[in-house]
């Protein structure tokens, strides 16, 4: 039996009647009152996921909107700073542990200003299952209140918060916001299950700030950050979830990513794997980069690597639900039917073993980089037709020894200013319709988080920017069997999930799509 | 193995391979490349300037540099090519993949040639003026060190990482394949061409010296991009590298220890 135990931040329906959300907003207030260089402080925890201390103007902590009043200083030694701050792991396979290692600190440190004011020893964190019943894809009432039962003021509550819509009402859509992934088999890769790169990430060395994120991280873990966060009235600014630089100054953070940690856990229960590849066991400073670094009670350093975060058991709690996973279809199989191939498909599903894709190559991409402004933007993908050809013969022949060709969308360098935003992407949506009333055309939604450090030129990407991968097989399938594949190009739609502000930069450099095969 | 990382392997043994025929054949034949073909009389003091340069050139014609200087740029720049070159052939229709790589490299290449132009005028008149000292070499050691802890190097170091967005058709695809490898070049020869003419200008050793810079070079590279500051920028991301898996394997060795001793 474990020590500690997550439970759900609904219950007593997710006011202060739930102790272990009055014992949190004890605990951040007790951290928040310690000084930015102070290793305990809830200023300097924000800062290991990332910062913004030292910028002027917006997002700068020093311009940030109150509360929390966030401090500029006093700032710690140069040494203490490269040692702790920034670490936060995204589009990479280290997101999941980094971010589990992250919470059990940070928790530790509530947990020991918890008992210092005599609460429980076991307290911990709660989670927010957005996908839970009723009314919980809404934040729990405890964090927009603006005072504690006893009248004080509620460290929950933050103004920076402007939710999906920007007018102050933090809810999750459900959907965009979905657990697709919960049905990957690969933690890292791609089969006919997993779109790439995977449930819990790509490859990487430490990776601050990268490409790609993991199908998990997409979503739902992206987007509720974006929605959470949403654009402050007049478009020039953003709530804090939008970007890690400072996203975990706002508390319901930690309370989101025990949700995502408890996915991670969920999705281990079912029976699939972590990756056992020594570079993604012993961590990235195994490769002679940083390690990752966590001060606990007391201002000991405690170091961890993945393998020591790769299951609940070893670090001695768990979740008050981890529900077993409704079995998930076999992506081939449906497709293989839909294709006109009902022998092959079951035969797959009597578990004849596949042929492994080999090949991944260019099919099409559009011209120039694309501004997404307004409502949104379409652009043509011009498709090569020896590369077309190829993935009409693979959906005409398709069988397991010659499984039909699966086909990506990327948007690709995606830079920009404004994270706030949420993009939903279609292909071939007729012109002046309602976006909603196609959801067959969707091909996904991205959420860009992360857009603005990944956009910087001296940033960690080298300014490289976002990349976003979605899978469109299914689109492509359609449109074959229309007979609609025969064409020289596709119209890809971007609509923003909020009208951009003017303000705001947002370009995808450029539209690609893949086909992966033999 | 992935496709991606079966993907990364089609790059990176080719390239890896084509650096180490060039470090063979460098090590091979030392004395052969670079302007090192000179002739005793012409440090001996003897020989007048007018009669030691057209013999400097007549050892060393351009034809012969310039494929010491491609050779030396082979071994020591192809490796931290491959990042790029996967991003080229990643980002390419199949068909383009080698079209674009070649024009990447010509583009990159090109850069370094004519970086290499001067290096070489540089180091013939070293030769020709000074060949048995080290007070050129130790100058430019001094110029590459203050260079290599500057704000501007991690400024071109940073631009080194970037793997921007590429057209994909038609002579768009071909001028942004050979612009990419332009800009590339620029920044590469930015970061490094102090550290490259040091061992041209040391009189003896410079293959070591040019081992240990391109050494330094591959380790710099593995740094992530970080915000421009005077820094200390040495083999540090390779000697984390050793002292980490030294340790992993030393950890490994004394479990297995322990578990065949029954403890």
């Amino acid at each position: 039996m474990a020590t500690y135990t997550r439970t759900n931040a609904w219950n007593n329906a997710g006011t202060f009647a739930n102790p272990d959300l009055l014992w949190y907003a004890k605990g951040v207030g007790a951290m928040q009152k310690r000084a930015l260089d102070d290793l305990s402080s809830w200023w300097f925890f924000g800062a290991m996921h990332g910062e913004y201390v030292k910028e002027s103007g917006f997002p700068g902590w020093g311009s940030l909107p109150q509360p929390p009043s966030t401090p500029t200083t006093p700032q710690p030694s140069t040494s203490v700073w490269n040692k702790y701050w920034d670490q936060c792991q995204h589009q990479s396979w280290y997101f999941l542990p980094w971010h589990r290692g992250y919470l059990l600190a940070l928790e530790a440190q509530i947990r020991a200003a918890v008992v210092s004011l005599g609460g429980p020893a076991n307290w911990a964190l709660p989670y927010w299952d957005y996908f839970g019943p009723g009314t919980q894809y809404q934040i729990p009432p405890a964090f927009t209140a603006a005072t504690l039962p006893d009248g004080s003021h509620n460290p929950l509550y933050v103004k920076a918060r402007y939710g999906p819509q920007n007018n102050g009402n933090i809810y999750i859509p459900i959907p965009p916001v979905n657990q697709n992934c919960m049905s990957n088999d690969l933690f890292t890769g791609t089969d006919h299950n997993t779109p790439p790169p995977g449930f819990g990430g790509p490859k990487t060395g430490f990776s601050h700030s990268g490409s790609t994120s993991g199908n998990l991280e997409n979503n739902p873990h992206n987007l509720v950050h974006v929605y959470v966060g949403g654009t402050a009235p007049g478009g020039a600014t953003y709530g804090l979830m939008s970007d890690p630089g400072i996203a975990a100054l706002d508390p319901i953070f930690y309370l989101h990513h025990c949700n995502i940690d408890r996915m991670w856990a969920t999705w281990n229960n079912s029976g699939k794997t972590n990756p056992t590849d020594a570079k993604w066991l012993n961590g990235p400073a195994a490769q002679g980069q940083r390690e990752f670094v966590m001060p606990i009670p007391g201002n000991n350093a405690w170091v961890y690597t993945p393998e020591q975060m790769d299951s609940l058991s070893k670090v001695d709690y768990t979740y008050d639900s981890l529900p077993a996973l409704a079995p998930a279809g076999n992506v081939l199989v449906q497709r293989l039917t839909l294709l006109g191939a009902p022998a092959a498909a079951a035969r797959v599903k009597e578990g004849a073993s596949v042929t492994p894709d080999q090949n991944e190559e260019l099919l099409g991409a559009n011209v120039g980089a694309l501004p997404i402004k307004g409502t949104g933007a379409v652009t043509t993908v011009k498709l090569a037709a020896d590369v077309r050809r190829k993935v009409s013969a693979s959906l005409a022949g398709a069988s397991e020894t010659a499984p039909p060709d699966r086909v990506f969308l990327h948007l690709e360098n995606v830079r920009g200013t404004h994270d706030a935003l949420a993009l939903n992407v279609y292909i071939n949506l007729p012109a002046n319709s309602n976006p909603s009333d196609h959801p067959e055309l969707l091909a996904g939604t991205v959420g860009l988080f992360g857009l603005r450090r990944a956009s910087r030129k001296d940033g960690e990407h080298g300014g490289d920017g976002l990349s976003f991968v979605l899978e469109v097989s299914k689109i492509i399938d359609t449109l074959h069997l229309q007979n609609a594949l025969d064409t020289d190009s596709l119209q890809v739609t971007i609509v923003p999930h909020q009208a951009v502000p003017e303000q705001a930069e947002v370009t995808v450099g450029r539209v690609g799509i893949y086909r992966l095969g033999q | 193995m992935t496709n991606s990382a079966r993907e990364f392997a089609r790059v990176r043994y080719p390239v890896l391979l084509l650096s180490a025929v060039a470090w063979i054949l460098l090590l091979a034949n030392p004395g052969g490349m670079v302007g090192h073909a000179h002739f005793h009389a012409m440090h001996s003091g003897v020989m007048p300037l007018g009669a030691r340069f057209p013999m400097l050139l007549a050892m060393n014609p351009p034809a012969a540099l310039a494929a010491g200087w491609l050779l030396m740029l082979v071994a020591m720049m192809a490796p931290v090519l491959i990042p790029h070159v996967r991003h080229i052939r990643q980002r390419s229709f199949r068909r383009r993949r080698a079209r674009s790589t070649a024009l990447f490299v010509a583009g990159y290449g090109a850069i370094w040639m004519a970086v290499g132009a001067v290096a070489l005028a540089i180091e013939l008149a070293v030769k020709l003026f000074a060949a048995q000292s080290y007070l050129p070499a130790a100058g430019v050691l001094l110029l590459a060190s203050v260079w290599q802890f500057s704000p501007i190097k991690q400024r071109c170091l940073n631009r080194c990482h970037a793997n921007t967005e590429l057209a994909a058709f038609g002579s768009a695809a071909d001028l942004d394949a050979l612009r990419f490898g332009l800009r590339h070049g620029i920044w590469c020869a930015a970061s490094c061409w102090a550290l490259m003419l040091f061992p041209m200008l040391l009189p003896q050793g410079h293959v070591v010296a040019m081992v240990a810079v391109a050494l330094l070079i591959f380790s710099e590279r593995l740094e992530r991009p970080m915000p421009p500051s005077w820094r200390w920028r040495g083999l540090g991301s390779l000697t984390r590298i050793a002292i980490a898996q030294a340790r992993i394997r030393l950890d490994a060795r004394t479990r297995a220890c322990a578990v065949s001793s029954g403890t």
